[in-house]
């Protein structure tokens, strides 16, 4: 410590020196740094989309890896072919327990006699207050066409599924629900999660890269992908370069779906049994109303909307709860109906044929798909 | 609220403007002030009174200070109106707070005790009229604050241990039952800050180095000037005070040396320091499974964690505060470039240095009584700055460690052949080792942990290590760039192409690859 200090009174403190090694811009230094960050983030994800082709097949349906990223949802949405049905909808509709020819989807286009005259647009782990955010930020594409849409009634089947409790809860794509700080009682992220959301829902640029991150680093950032360790003392990125990482292959689809899995059986195979629900009533669920409202964005966007209610397992519901679950039932057929809402409201599948509260197996879907296909209404709307 | 979130940007969209808008009325110190109050009160709302009431205390004594004769002038007046009357009025209160703290709530006990000591030694000091004892009071309030909140439960654990271990029956209260009713027992964010650049103030005033303010606002604005009140720079009154005195007129080059320094502060932040930051986290939260060479690169990178973020921070306060057309002193010199611990010293945390040095070190005698006595001071102050830094004997034993490094490398500058042969490079590298084993410390959790983290780093077993190659060309980019900035290269660097490419690439980085949040370390402090 050096005693050699004796500072002036009042030193001009413009004198401080700059500090961090003169890295000082003038004014057109600035500007030119502006411009160069504007072309890249304007142009980067444009170019990059020329790239990075993406032509789905009949039965294509986004891959698990990529389930939050909704910008390559928002592509799979533009990508549906003008005379398809996009049918929109959480994990029944993208198919937990199937492979992507087992669901819903594809037995429906199989009645149709096209193959991918129904195209999945399901997203595994969305909910209706996630939809609505999908539908609203990123569904662009869903404007004067028929979209058919999902209601699965386990988002109601209790406070908590209906994000309605006060107690904190942690819950996939929280991104998607509404930031305002109140509208979701149970999401308590900080003003500085809510408003990246909000930020990143609105520039492009941002989804992009968080694209960049499901697709090639494993969900990750490029320095958490350097840093992953699959097992313990193993970090097969952490020389890796990030270029070959970039391939035009999707993630690949996840082995433990499809018949062959063992985890495709009936709910009641694991010694599942009829359980009760805290049903959470019309009028003060928030999942019902962001489905309303999710109808209502559609319909003002001039697509022509089915709503197929279901399948829910109401073999799993305590046998003194049933009248209510019925009474449900019929309570969201006939809002729908007094809204002018076209909807469908399949009778319940036989039990064997469920996986667990509310996902068919394969069979179940291609039940699911006979008993739509017998009705009339639904027929005639898929054809016209 | 973070200097490298949103609800930061936001604020400065509004702070910003309106300062701007508002600098060519009165009303631009109370608009700063009140953002500053905002930006506190946005991580606590109620540890804002302790700012407010740390600041209103010292900007009172400093007055009653100047209504008491300087050494050598004549006795007090006793009919000086501001003495009376405050005389009368802690005496009064005393007497009051010492009813309440007998027969009030017990709950509401230990904080009226502590008001009637604080206001007893006030009216004493009214009794005496003397300088000294208000300096007195200004610094048993501060760091009567600081200990409370920052080592108050060390102490009582490390009492209670020893006393247990006597088999005494006495226990030391744990400090969250003292607190006042409805306040949670927390470390108050940037406490070590505002209170010792509060104190430097009384300090410098007992000392005739600076005027006193006679603006209540100016000195409150002057110590919760939101840039820097979280971790510094600490400033010195005779730096800021003048600057608060008039808005500084807009000026384009303050906005584009501001966002310099911003966008430089924040790509060390989010792109470097929390990167490191997730290497070295799991690397010392379980040591014992690592091999050497992780142990060795995790230090190294906790090292350059450190750095990046605490002077990232720094540089985001002083830009932030150059935009508004205020100069903040400089904090960092590119550190891991230094020759020896002393010139180390000069170049990291340089406004905690030059603290320390002004108002522990010359106080004790420096440098004036001999060797001996010098190489004391140095390690009583060198001790005091570890334990600043936290309630834990491994920061204790960092002070030690650079107490010693000091007085070695002061040692060995004398040798002819150190000071004129041994290269420059090796002393800058043996100071750099120096300085991470000592960083061992300050990151280990406790001193075991430290020790253990020692022995694996020597004597560990020697595996694969995991530290990503595009974290180590981060850091060794920054490094050269800094011996460069430091050789008969800087000229280059200085060439336009070179700061608008480089600012260019920072912000892409930032763009694509930030790694996500996480608050600064220096807020612990």
């Amino acid at each position: 410590m050096s005693e050699t200090h004796a500072p002036a009174p009042h030193p001009d403190p413009s004198e401080q020196p700059f500090g961090v090694n003169e890295m000082r811009m003038a004014g057109r230094h600035w500007l030119a740094v502006a411009a160069l960050l504007v072309a890249f983030v304007g142009l980067a994800p444009i170019l990059w989309d020329r790239w990075e082709r993406f032509e789905p097949g009949p039965d294509y349906r986004v891959p698990y890896a990529l389930s939050a990223d909704y910008r390559h949802t928002q592509r799979r949405l533009a990508a549906v072919p003008p005379g398809s049905i996009p049918v929109v909808g959480d994990s029944v509709v993208w198919g937990e327990y199937v492979r992507a020819d087992g669901a819903l989807s594809h037995f429906l286009s199989r009645k149709t006699g096209r193959p991918g005259r129904f195209a999945n647009c399901g997203i595994d782990g969305v909910f209706p207050l996630a939809i609505e955010g999908l539908v609203t930020h990123y569904g662009g594409a869903l404007r004067s066409r028929r979209v058919m849409l999902q209601c699965n009634m386990l988002w109601m089947s209790s406070p908590r599924s209906d994000l309605s409790a006060e107690k904190e809860e942690t819950f996939n794509h929280a991104a998607l629900v509404p930031q305002r700080f109140g509208a979701v009682p149970c999401y308590r992220a900080d003003a500085a999660a809510r408003l990246g959301a909000a930020v990143a829902r609105s520039i492009d640029f941002f989804g992009w890269v968080s694209h960049l991150n499901s697709r090639y680093f494993e969900q990750a950032s490029l320095p958490q992908w350097t840093l992953s360790e699959p097992s313990s003392g193993s970090h097969p990125n952490a020389w890796r370069l990030p270029g070959p990482a970039l391939s035009l292959d999707e993630p690949a689809s996840d082995p433990q779906r499809g018949p062959s899995s063992p985890r495709h059986k009936p709910w009641t195979a694991g010694g599942g049994s009829p359980q009760s629900f805290e049903w959470v009533g019309l009028d003060a669920s928030l999942q019902w109303a962001a489905f309303r409202r999710t109808v209502a964005t559609l319909r003002e966007r001039g697509c022509d909307v089915m709503v197929v209610v279901g399948p829910f397992n109401e073999h799993m519901v305590a046998p003194e709860q049933r009248p209510r679950f019925r009474a449900m039932r019929d309570g969201i057929a006939g809002r729908l109906r007094r809204s002018g809402v076209a909807h469908v409201v399949p009778e319940t599948l036989p039990s064997a044929l469920y996986a667990d509260a509310s996902h068919p197996l394969t069979e179940g879907y291609a039940e699911l798909a006979r008993r739509l296909w017998r009705d009339t209404a639904f027929q005639a709307w898929a054809t016209r | 609220m973070l200097f490298h979130t949103l609800p930061f940007l936001l604020f400065m969209a509004v702070a910003l403007p309106g300062f701007y808008a508002l600098r060519r009325t009165p009303l631009w110190a109370p608009w700063l002030l009140a953002a500053s109050y905002f930006f506190y009160g946005w991580w606590n709302p109620w540890y804002l009174l302790l700012v407010v009431y740390s600041t209103g205390l010292d900007f009172l004594l400093v007055l009653l200070m100047d209504h008491c004769p300087a050494r050598g002038e004549a006795a007090p007046d006793r009919r000086d109106r501001t003495l009376r009357w405050s005389l009368a009025a802690f005496g009064s209160a005393a007497a009051a707070l010492a009813v309440g703290a007998v027969v009030g709530p017990a709950a509401l006990r230990p904080t009226l005790l502590a008001f009637t000591t604080l206001v007893g030694l006030m009216a004493l000091g009214e009794a005496l009229a003397d300088r000294r004892m208000w300096l007195l009071i200004s610094l048993f309030n501060n760091l009567f604050l600081l200990l409370f909140f920052k080592y108050a439960r060390f102490v009582a654990t490390n009492l209670n241990a020893l006393l247990g271990s006597l088999g005494s029956p006495l226990t030391m209260p744990d400090p969250a039952s003292l607190t006042p009713p409805g306040w949670e027992y927390l470390l108050p964010v940037g406490i070590s800050f505002f209170t010792f650049q509060s104190m430097s103030y009384t300090i410098d005033f007992y000392l005739g180095r600076v005027e006193r303010e006679r603006s209540l606002l100016r000195f409150a604005t002057f110590v919760c000037f939101f840039p820097q009140l979280m971790a510094g720079p600490i400033e010195r009154a005779r730096n800021m005070l003048p600057q608060f005195r008039q808005a500084q007129p807009f000026r384009l080059q303050n906005l584009t040396d501001g966002l310099s320094l911003f966008l430089v502060g924040l790509f060390k932040k989010l792109a470097l320091a929390n990167y490191l930051s997730l290497y070295v986290e799991r690397v010392y939260s379980d040591p014992a499974s690592f091999g050497s060479p992780d142990l060795l690169l995790a230090t190294f990178a906790f090292a350059w964690q450190i750095f990046f973020d605490f002077s990232g921070y720094t540089d985001m306060a002083r830009g932030v505060a150059r935009m508004m057309g205020f100069h903040l002193t400089l904090n960092f010199r590119n550190p891991y470039t230094a020759t020896g611990l002393g010139d180390f010293w000069q170049r990291w945390h340089i406004s905690l240095s030059s603290w320390f040095r002004d108002y522990v070190y010359i106080p004790l005698g420096g440098s004036r009584s001999g060797k001996a006595a010098t190489y004391r001071n140095l390690f009583i102050t060198f001790l005091v700055s570890g334990i600043w830094h936290g309630a834990n004997w491994t920061f204790a034993v960092w002070g030690v460690m650079h107490a010693v490094g000091v007085i070695a490398t002061r040692e060995l500058e004398r040798s002819p052949f150190y000071h004129h042969r041994v290269p420059r490079l090796l002393k800058q590298a043996g100071v750099f080792a120096y300085v991470c084993l000592a960083w061992v410390f300050f990151r280990a959790a406790d001193v075991p942990q430290a020790l253990l983290i020692l022995r694996g780093m020597f004597a560990g077993p020697w595996m694969a290590p995991g530290a990503p190659g595009l974290m180590l060309a981060l850091v060794g980019g920054v490094w050269a760039y800094q011996f460069a900035y430091e050789s008969r290269w800087r000229p280059m660097l200085a060439a336009a192409p070179v700061r608008v490419g480089l600012a260019a690439c920072m912000a892409l980085y930032l763009a694509l690859c930030s790694s996500g949040g996480g608050a600064f370390i220096y807020f612990q402090f």
